[in-house]
């Protein structure tokens, strides 16, 4: 990991794309903004890893089980 | 901007995911098809790249007619999107054993562009929604 020390409004650019500027700092908490162009994801990592661990829970479902699916429908139960 | 409410999802022969999806960053191309009976709410999100992967998806009005998410401006310029009714929303089912348990993601909903054929899943921060909502209340 690369790690560097900043102080408010001083940046970082990560490639030729992206630039990571420390907003302000109160306390705890790091206020950061993110320049990237719309190519690049940018999220918050915990979430981001919460969403990848269910997206690959739900990944490619055995398609025998989708029989008992639509009865679960509310207009069917 | 809120996305408008469908009960069946149109089938599109190719979407683009521009960055994937989380845990999937190189499925970029998918088609959305009808997935069940005659009248099934179910479509399946099904990925063109090698080792395509697959998704049960469902318009999530249909098991929680009150979720109505915000779509944030990044993603609407992103997408596309100029009014409500080029979005339809999208949410992925992980399907439980027993089939009763199965879940809706309504923190990442996919959002898709009908017209320009755009999509994304995004992360909505959305007070009370799960990440692993049951289809079925217990």
């Amino acid at each position: 990991m690369l790690v560097l020390t900043r102080r408010a409004n001083q940046s970082i650019m990560i490639g030729n794309d992206v630039v990571v500027t420390v907003l302000d700092v109160r306390g705890d908490h790091v206020r950061i903004g993110i320049d990237a162009p719309h190519s690049v994801a940018v999220h918050r990592d915990e979430v981001f890893k919460e969403l990848e661990q269910q997206n690959r829970a739900a990944a490619s479902p055995d398609k025998s089980a989708l029989a008992g699916l639509d009865a679960l429908r509310p207009d069917r139960r | 901007m809120s996305a408008a409410a469908g009960e069946v999802l149109p089938d599109i022969p190719e979407l683009a995911f521009d960055t994937g999806l989380p845990g999937f960053p190189d499925a970029t191309r998918f088609v959305l098809e009808r997935f069940g009976d005659e009248g099934s709410p179910f479509s399946l999100l099904r990925g063109l790249d090698a080792d395509g992967v697959e998704f049960l998806v469902v318009p999530p009005t249909v098991f929680f007619p009150d979720y109505a998410p915000e779509i944030d401006d990044e993603t609407v310029d992103r997408l596309g999107i100029a009014s409500p009714d080029d979005a339809l929303l999208l949410a992925i089912v992980t399907v439980g054993e027993p089939v009763e348990s199965s879940t809706a993601n309504l923190v990442g909903p996919v959002v898709v562009n009908r017209h320009t054929r755009k999509a994304a899943q995004v992360l909505v921060d959305e007070l009370g929604w799960d990440l692993r909502q049951p289809l079925v209340a217990r």
